[in-house]
């Protein structure tokens, strides 16, 4: 895992000025780019396993970038923004973006971030046959689910959805992804079935509903599934 | 599936869930309807308030006469009453039904007995249903009374059976929209007996006529009438839900009559017998009346009594409308077609024999024309009168044919000429034939004076030419038998080339009469359509409405939601308590009001909506004079006002989007606000917190000079976070007044090093130059503040001085104490320099490469110096077509003054 090379685009000095020795401690070659154009002539130059894209950039809009790269290029992307407006994330994630931090965040989440994003790059080939989060087991092959080793009883489509999020684990999917993927284009907007069904699913999963340990919720974002 | 139901051909009929829908947020109309007065209506109907008040409803009597009927009284006691309003009739004191004492009360349930009263002349409507309407549309239930006979459309029938001719009617469509009517019925024989008992109060001027109308046999006829009419409503509901709930006919196929009328008198009866035939179908009726396209009337008398027509026609329940054109039986057809008219009811008047020979009369060619369509023909009752003269008198009584002096005077002027010329010229020429002569002065009258000088000048010729051309000369006998021909085909010629010519020259004033119109409204509509300023456009109307009907003339938009005068003609135009009344009326209800109309009739002026597509925008008065607007003054007055609400509505508009655009502005401008004061909030937590955490995290695995470079990090960005927070806060006392400078004695010289070398530590690198005036006076000021505004000058000159040098002077004059601050950099564009003290205003981003400020730095220096009672000034370009330089001016009379002191 070490050596790989993460490009970090970000027009404000400061946080480049953390960035630089704190991802190098982490062990991961950085380079790092101001612009948008300059971003883009870097991936396609020194081919870097990983992305860290500020959305606002001076030349160009961080979302350009990322519908740019994602014409001809999947690696992965992190997004840094400063904006708390959930519209700029939401797109940003529709576009392609892998996932996003808001500022401020502390370095462990955005390496934990990585660490996903790049765990998914390298194993994206081979599906896993049992995904686990703490005594929940999804057994992908047989179709079943169990909840601390008793067997969980889910209708298809909880299923479906659960097998969406499961499968990108550590991952946020946009309400609009998840609706699309498990409903269909036309019920991209039809948030409450999203609401209902993942109410549905916590009830049968969580080991307290109240505080969700298994799905997140990403507030006005959409959902993210936690395998530890 | 949901889908299932659009299929379904069961569907509730779009109108009649319109109605039903009309309904929602009006009050309740319930009327108590009696054969005769006597039957126990208020009895009923205050037994039935007094259960529901009872019951905890909000019952309220707004005005119920008990005359002084023990039984009734009972009723009463322990309901509420209304204040009645004392209104001055004819020098005594009248109790009147308050109706804005019940609009301010807004009972659930209001009780106004007798519908069909009369209102004193100074209240705001004349007629007690129209009271009542008002305040259904306020929302108020309200429960009335009303009898029979009082009904518009049976006041003939009324009239007819008991000879007693009603003058207080009510409009049919109140009963018809009523939304509950009660039948109060007692048998006749009872209501005799309750009369002679003396149990039903009557007015003893009615006494007398009581005798002649209690009579069994009318009172029989008037409780038939109640009875049929409520069974008609009773099955009119029963459609109406049977449309409502889409339940399947037999429904009764809808008729729809088209009822032509025209000036004449027996139009009157045609409306009312189309009206009864309607009622009585249940069936749609259009009253139209027709007119000839290619004439202008200009007899108002003809127009008021097609007016009076269709106001009866919409007081009976019809629907009305006028139709020019040419030919009236293709009109008649083409409207009949597109209304899907069923039936036509036309009035067959008495045709002369002359008539009846020479021209086919509307209803034959209808006739001809119709297929599928039925003709009622209603004919007069009068005896049919063979007046000859008939149709000349009423061409003669017919404007035109007015006999003027100067008629009289322009044919004998003319036929005296055409003598004269005559005799010089058989002297001279000795023309054969002079009867020419005399048919040019025929033709010259025609043309000149109308056709009653052509008549005229025709028989005046005539004598003449006999009396001084045909021999014998000088006697009024004609010799020759040739000549007595000639003499007759003369005055034929004459007769007919007059009246030719005389049509000529009323078409001519047509003409010239709608090209005077046309040339007004180009008028109006050129100097309304490039004007946007709702002033120009209202005083352009006002002054035009004035010019064409020569009468005052006021216009009244809102102005922040009231209805105010905007102008008026003649200037001194007052507008009294009814004429606003009107005014307002007009604005809110979209119908005219005032003078010549139903409502507030006691105001000199009439007011007109003027209604644009999103509602009324305003009101036109103009003064009624006693007498309406002739038809052409009343078409220009329509087709002015046309034009001024397209282009009120037109400025309104503009108004708004200008506007919009600016508030759309401002969200922007807010909304990149937010964004700023967030980003800039941000970047340095986030710096702080990654910087830690990535301490916490890696610190071990760091070496030593990157350690140190993040803590530094850290105390810089804190600096930088505390500045932004510092500078946001300042911001905030100056915006909120609070800024209460220390004014104390400030040596500026010391607060300029001061500043200088604060500046200097932070950017070790900027050129900074000083030029102090020696004996420069102490001023009287905030240090720490003056501090703060150099700091920020010097701020922003490092930030766009492009590191060129700056400058610093500090000088005085006889007046003031000045300092300026003089960058080297690219200056300040000409449109940003009027927005460089405003917050938050930041020049391009990035323009010299280096990080913008926080946008706030001017602002605050600018607070800071205006509270200190100094000036601050910026000019751009300050040297050789470079840099910006800022002047700040202390004045010295202060430190002058106070520097002898102490």
């Amino acid at each position: 895992m070490k050596g790989q090379r993460i490009v970090v685009v970000d027009d404000e000095p400061q946080i480049l000025r953390f960035l630089r020795p704190a991802l190098t401690a982490a062990g991961y070659d950085v380079v790092e780019a101001e612009t948008g154009k300059q971003a883009l002539a870097l991936v396609a130059t020194v081919a870097p396993d990983l992305l860290i894209l500020d959305l606002g950039l001076p030349d160009m809009d961080g979302k350009d970038v990322i519908a740019q790269l994602r014409s001809w290029n999947t690696i992965p992307i992190i997004v840094l923004s400063a904006r708390d407006r959930e519209t700029e994330k939401i797109a940003a994630l529709d576009l392609g973006a892998d996932d996003y931090l808001e500022k401020p965040f502390g370095i462990g989440e955005l390496t934990a971030r990585i660490r996903v994003a790049l765990r998914h790059k390298t194993h994206s080939e081979p599906a896993p046959s049992t995904i686990r989060s703490g005594d929940l087991v999804i057994d992908v092959e047989h179709r079943l689910v169990s909840k601390a080793e008793r067997t969980v009883k889910l209708t298809p489509k909880e299923y479906d959805l659960l097998l969406l999020l499961a499968s990108h684990a550590g991952r946020v999917l946009t309400h609009g992804a998840l609706l699309k993927q498990v409903w269909g284009p036309a019920h991209e907007h039809d948030l409450q079935y999203l609401r209902v069904f993942i109410r549905q699913i916590r009830a049968k999963i969580e080991t307290n509903e109240a505080e969700p340990a298994i799905i997140l919720t990403e507030p006005g974002v959409g959902y993210r599934f936690v395998t530890t | 599936m949901p889908d299932d139901s659009r299929n379904n051909l069961n569907r509730p009929d779009p109108d009649a869930l319109l109605g039903l829908a009309n309904r929602a947020g009006r009050g309740k109309l319930t009327i108590f309807l009696g054969a005769a007065p006597g039957v126990g209506k208020t009895f009923a109907m205050l037994s039935r308030a007094r259960i529901r008040k009872n019951a905890g409803a909000d019952v309220v009597v707004g005005l119920v006469e008990t005359h002084g009927r023990a039984e009734t009284e009972a009723l009463v006691e322990n309901l509420e009453f209304l204040p009645r309003k004392q209104i001055d009739y004819k020098g005594r004191k009248v109790d009147a039904f308050d109706i804005d004492a019940a609009l301010v009360r807004r009972p659930a349930i209001l009780i106004v007995d007798e519908l069909a009263h009369t209102n004193a002349p100074e209240s705001r409507h004349p007629k007690r249903y129209q009271d009542i309407e008002e305040l259904i549309a306020a929302g108020i239930d309200v429960w009335t009374a009303l009898n029979i006979q009082h009904l518009e459309s049976l006041s003939e029938i009324v009239a007819q059976i008991t000879g007693v001719q009603v003058r207080e009617t009510v409009p049919d469509r109140v009963l018809k929209q009523a939304d509950e009517v009660i039948l109060i019925d007692l048998a006749p024989e009872e209501l005799i007996n309750r009369l002679k008992e003396g149990k039903v109060y009557l007015p003893d001027n009615a006494r007398r006529a009581a005798d002649s109308f209690f009579r069994l046999g009318n009172l029989t006829a008037l409780r038939e009438l109640a009875l049929r009419r409520t069974a008609d409503r009773v099955d009119d509901q029963m459609v109406d839900f049977l449309k409502q709930n889409a339940i399947e006919g037999p429904w009764r196929t809808s008729e729809r009559l088209l009822v032509c009328v025209g000036p004449d008198t027996l139009s009157e009866k045609v409306v009312r017998t189309a009206s009864n035939l309607a009622s009585g179908m249940n069936a749609h009726w259009i009253v139209v009346s027709l007119e000839q396209s290619d004439m202008v009337d200009d007899d108002p008398s003809r127009q008021m009594r097609i007016d009076a027509l269709f106001r009866l026609a919409e007081r009976l329940g019809g629907e009305t409308r006028r139709v020019q054109g040419r030919d009236f039986v293709q009109e008649i057809l083409r409207i009949a077609k597109r209304e899907h008219v069923t039936q036509i009811v036309l009035g067959a008047p008495q045709r002369s024999l002359w008539q009846r020979l020479l021209r086919k009369s509307l209803t034959d060619a209808l006739l001809e024309e119709l297929s599928g369509i039925s003709i009622h023909l209603i004919t007069t009752e009068d005896q049919p009168t063979h007046d000859w003269f008939a149709p000349l008198k009423r061409r003669l009584a017919a404007n035109r044919l007015k006999v003027r002096p100067k008629d009289v005077v322009t044919a004998l002027a003319t036929t005296a000429v055409a003598t004269l010329g005559g005799r010089a010229m058989v002297e001279i020429v000795s023309l054969p034939n002079v009867s020419m002569l005399f048919l040019l002065a025929v033709l010259v009258s025609a043309l000149r004076g109308g056709y009653f000088a052509a008549v005229l000048a025709s028989v005046l010729s005539a004598v003449a030419y006999n009396f001084f051309f045909i021999s014998p000369v000088g006697t009024l006998t004609i010799a020759a038998p040739h000549e007595v021909f000639a003499f007759f085909i003369f005055i034929a010629a004459a007769l007919i080339a007059g009246g030719i010519a005389s049509r000529i020259r009323e078409q001519g004033k047509i003409a010239a009469r709608r090209a005077a119109q046309t040339q007004i409204l180009y008028d109006i509509s050129s100097k309304l359509a490039g004007t946007v300023d709702q002033d120009a456009i209202v005083w352009t109307a006002v002054s035009q409405l004035n010019g064409t009907i020569q009468r005052p003339v006021a216009l009244l938009s809102p102005i922040d939601g009231v209805l105010s005068l905007r102008s008026c003609w003649p200037p001194d135009t007052e507008l009294g308590v009814a004429e606003m009344a009107a005014a307002r009326f007009a604005y809110e209800k979209g119908e005219a009001a005032g003078a010549g109309t139903g409502t507030l009739p006691n105001s000199t002026l009439q007011f007109r909506p003027l209604r644009g597509p999103v509602g009324t925008l305003a009101v036109c008065g103009y003064g009624m004079d006693g007498h309406a607007l002739d038809p052409v003054e009343e078409r220009a007055l329509g087709a002015i006002l046309d034009q001024v609400t397209i282009a009120f509505d037109r400025a309104m508009l503009t108004t708004r989007s200008v506007e919009d655009k600016a508030r759309l502005e401002r969200e922007r401008f807010q909304s990149t606000l937010l964004s700023s004061i967030s980003h800039d909030l941000r970047t340095p937590l986030a710096t702080i917190t990654g910087a830690v955490t990535s301490l916490k995290e890696f610190g071990d695995r760091m070496p030593a000079e990157s350690r140190r470079d993040l803590l530094l990090s850290i105390e810089e960005e804190g600096e930088r976070l505390s500045r932004f927070v510092g500078n946001l806060l300042d911001m905030t006392r100056i915006e909120a007044g609070a800024l209460e400078p220390v004014r104390d004695w400030v040596d500026l010289g010391d607060v300029i090093l001061d500043s200088v070398a604060r500046v200097r530590r932070i950017w070790p690198d900027l050129d900074i130059s000083t030029s102090i005036a020696p004996d420069l006076p102490l001023v009287r000021a905030d240090s720490v503040l003056l501090g703060q505004v150099l700091f920020n000058l010097l701020d922003n000159a490092f930030k766009h001085g492009g590191g060129e040098p700056v400058t610093l002077y500090a000088k005085f004059d006889a007046r003031s104490v000045s300092l300026s601050i003089t960058d080297l950099g690219r200056g300040i564009a000409e449109k940003d320099i009027d927005r460089i003290f405003e917050k938050f205003y930041r020049r391009g981003k990035k323009a010299d490469g280096r990080k913008p400020g926080t946008g706030l730095g001017l602002a605050i220096a600018k607070g800071f110096v205006e509270a200190m009672g100094g000036t601050i000034t910026v000019e751009s370009p300050a040297v050789k077509r470079r840099g910006t330089r800022f002047t700040l001016r202390f004045p010295i009379e202060d430190a002058l003054k106070d520097r002898r002191e102490p």
